[in-house]
């Protein structure tokens, strides 16, 4: 039972942090960027290189996240606000393009093979009879402190107060002397910044390859949604149910169902949860879990 | 009677062109379409090598129907359709009475497909997919698909003691097919498959599917994986303690060894294709002696006996007609034929039902074959 809650746990770490940028970008922007799970990989393979270039991970981490939310933030100004000015729905396909771009250029860098970190790698401990490995204990304490930084900024810095402001009526924040696109661009990064983290985490405890994003859309998309899109922490909770969900799809032994002592779902199943609740989710509570200021997904 | 002489105006140019002709019909060719380019250019350099020595052998061995043999050997790229148009040139412009091809699977059956519905003789000198079988009437296989290959696996494992297997293999045609011949012999030899676990390819971590064979609690670990996957399996494997006391065996266990570290892969043992058979000797040296190094890979000796068994199917043939060919094709099939590799028998499908292969165990970074 508890190897089930730990697997869940880990799941959602896996989701959470890009789900809460993707959540953070669509409070201010009203689009859901799809190459947010691409800045993640590309959070990966930077920081992939800076160790192999001899840096240790905790600055190769850091660095690459910083250029990650640098990269986001050129890619909103190039990109994202023009197509705004058009329509939101054109910034979401332009952001899809600019996914598969990003993806082509993994492919010609890195060519299609798994890349993983050189990082020492020791057999897991047991607690309470779940096994935990370093790695996992690792990217537990860099989402809390991730996530705990965004919602310091969030709700106890001026700035946070500006964000807020600006997601909730954008026109009244920037007639109050709020520099809104100011307030957009710092989002973007710190979302940049989080998605590049999620990557590198995932990648810590197993391979980046050019399909890692793609993996990760739909129950990014899905956790996001189900925490109410644009509000930032809800994804949290998103991502909770979405990594339960799947959990129990490939944790649950159906064999007695199938007459067969042992019989496992194929993990590659598993999305099938996230689609089912993204559905459900998206017919009856499209606004998600929590009422937020969202009117429509 | 105008028709008569035009006819006679034809016989009589065609006539001359046939006088020309016998200057270049003086030796026997076949064609081979191989990888020369592209990702597996080295096994193709690997295969055009094995066909060199085997025509040179053929020859020194009074050649094909009292003539030279030559193979045309054509690069498919490594891509289907290349593969295709090859073929396409080699019968409809060289006029070949066999084809040999390809390397991989995915190029081997379009080409084989081709050429079955043009009638040609297909010789398959690499490619293991069950799906292979199915190519259809006029293409052999000199090679041993999934079935064999399997059924050699699952006699190594039960030889270790191990009786109750959790098998893991990718979810694509190999996979599924090496997963389901697996099963069978082992379930027929005495053994039980207590699950079967079958992953997707390109995953960021497969702890999932790991810990769902773990539940079965079996002897040991049956799987295959392509190079970063199955490091990226192993290491997980490691990292959940599932090597602790448990046996890991992998299904063609060249695909994935150089790519794992040594730590994550103690004690792991597996089995490939053998690079030669019994008899396969001489080969040896002679390849070694004409390029001043080793095999490229195991599948040299596979073309060269491609070769060897269609110079054989000629001969027996008495001609370079289609239907003759074809059934001096299956004939061999049932009497057998020595090649590098060992003796070429064919089932009733046309093909191979043994063929070499090796036990191999991990020995720090290397491999080591072992008896």
């Amino acid at each position: 039972m508890f190897q089930f809650i730990f697997d869940a746990l880990i799941r959602s770490v896996d989701l959470a942090l890009i789900a809460v940028a993707l959540s953070a970008v669509y409070s201010l922007i009203k689009f859901p960027n799809v190459a947010l799970v691409q800045y993640a990989v590309v959070g990966a393979f930077v920081a992939m290189s800076l160790h192999t270039a001899g840096l240790p991970l905790l600055l190769a981490g850091l660095l690459s996240a910083f250029f990650v939310g640098l990269l986001a933030v050129v890619f909103n100004i190039l990109v994202f606000e023009r197509l705004l000015k058009v329509d939101s729905a054109i910034a979401l396909i332009g952001s899809l393009a600019l996914s598969m771009i990003l993806s082509a250029v993994f492919l010609l860098t890195y060519g299609p093979t798994a890349y993983r970190f050189k990082l020492e790698v020791t057999p897991a401990m047991r607690v309470l009879g779940a096994r935990i490995t370093d790695h996992q204990i690792t990217t537990l304490i860099v989402t809390a402190i991730s996530l705990g930084l965004f919602a310091l900024i969030l709700f106890r810095t001026s700035l946070g107060r500006e964000m807020r402001a600006t997601a909730t009526n954008g026109v009244l924040a920037a007639a109050t002397g709020i520099d809104t696109r100011r307030v957009t661009n710092v989002v973007v990064f710190l979302s940049g910044m989080l998605a590049a983290l999620g990557g590198i985490t995932l990648a810590m405890r197993g391979s980046v390859s050019i399909d890692l994003g793609t993996n990760m859309l739909l129950p990014v998309f899905a956790a996001a949604i189900l925490g109410g899109l644009g509000n930032a922490l809800g994804a949290v909770v998103g991502a909770i149910v979405i990594a339960a969900a799947e959990t129990v799809v490939t944790n649950t032994n159906v064999g007695p169902l199938v007459g067969e002592d042992l019989y496992f779902l194929p993990a590659s199943y598993a999305p099938v949860a996230s689609f089912a609740i993204l559905v459900i989710f998206l017919l009856f509570r499209p606004r998600g879990l929590f009422v937020s200021e969202v009117s429509r997904v | 009677m105008k028709t008569t002489a035009l006819a006679a105006a034809f016989a009589a140019l065609f006539g001359g062109l046939v006088g020309v002709t016998p200057a270049i019909a003086e030796d026997i060719t076949i064609g081979a379409v191989i990888p020369l380019s592209g990702a597996s250019a080295t096994t193709g350099k690997d295969q055009s090598r094995g066909i060199e020595l085997a025509v040179k052998q053929v020859n020194a061995n009074g050649g094909v129907l009292g003539k030279q043999l030559k193979v045309i050997v054509e690069d498919s790229g490594g891509k289907p359709q290349t593969a295709i148009d090859a073929a396409k040139k080699l019968v409809s412009v060289d006029k070949v009475p066999i084809v040999i091809g390809e390397y991989s699977s995915g190029n081997t059956i379009p080409l084989g497909q081709y050429l079955v519905q043009e009638g040609m003789p297909h010789i398959n000198p690499a490619s293991t997919s069950g799906l292979v079988r199915d190519i259809g009437a006029t293409s052999y296989s000199v090679v041993g698909l999934d079935n064999v290959s399997t059924e050699f696996a699952a006699q190594d494992v039960l030889d270790h003691g191990w009786k109750k297997v959790a098998v893991l293999a990718m979810n694509n045609a190999f996979g599924q097919g090496v997963a389901e011949e697996f099963k069978k012999h082992f379930t027929a030899k005495g053994g039980e498959v207590a699950t079967t676990v079958m992953y997707t390819i390109g995953q960021s971590t497969y702890r999932r599917e790991l810990q769902q064979v773990e539940a079965a609690e079996p002897d040991a670990y049956v799987f295959t994986a392509y190079g970063t996957e199955g490091a990226l399996i192993m290491q997980e494997a490691f990292e959940l303690g599932m090597q602790e006391g448990k046996p890991w065996y992998s299904i063609l266990i060249t695909m994935m060894n150089k790519d794992t570290p040594a730590e994550f892969k103690k004690g792991l043992i597996g089995m490939d294709v053998g690079y030669i058979g019994e008899g396969g000797d001489t080969y040896k040296t002679e390849y070694e002696t004409a390029y001043g190094e080793t095999f490229l890979s195991a599948y040299g000796g596979y073309a060269h006996d491609a070769v060897l068994f269609s110079a054989a199917a000629l001969n027996k043939a008495g001609s370079t007609d289609k239907a003759a060919v074809l059934k001096a094709i299956e004939d061999l099939g049932k009497e057998g034929v020595k090649g590098a590799t060992g003796d070429i028998t064919l089932d009733a499908d046309g093909q191979r039902t043994h063929q070499p292969y090796l036990k191999f165990k991990v020995e720090g970074e290397k491999l080591v074959a072992y008896e």
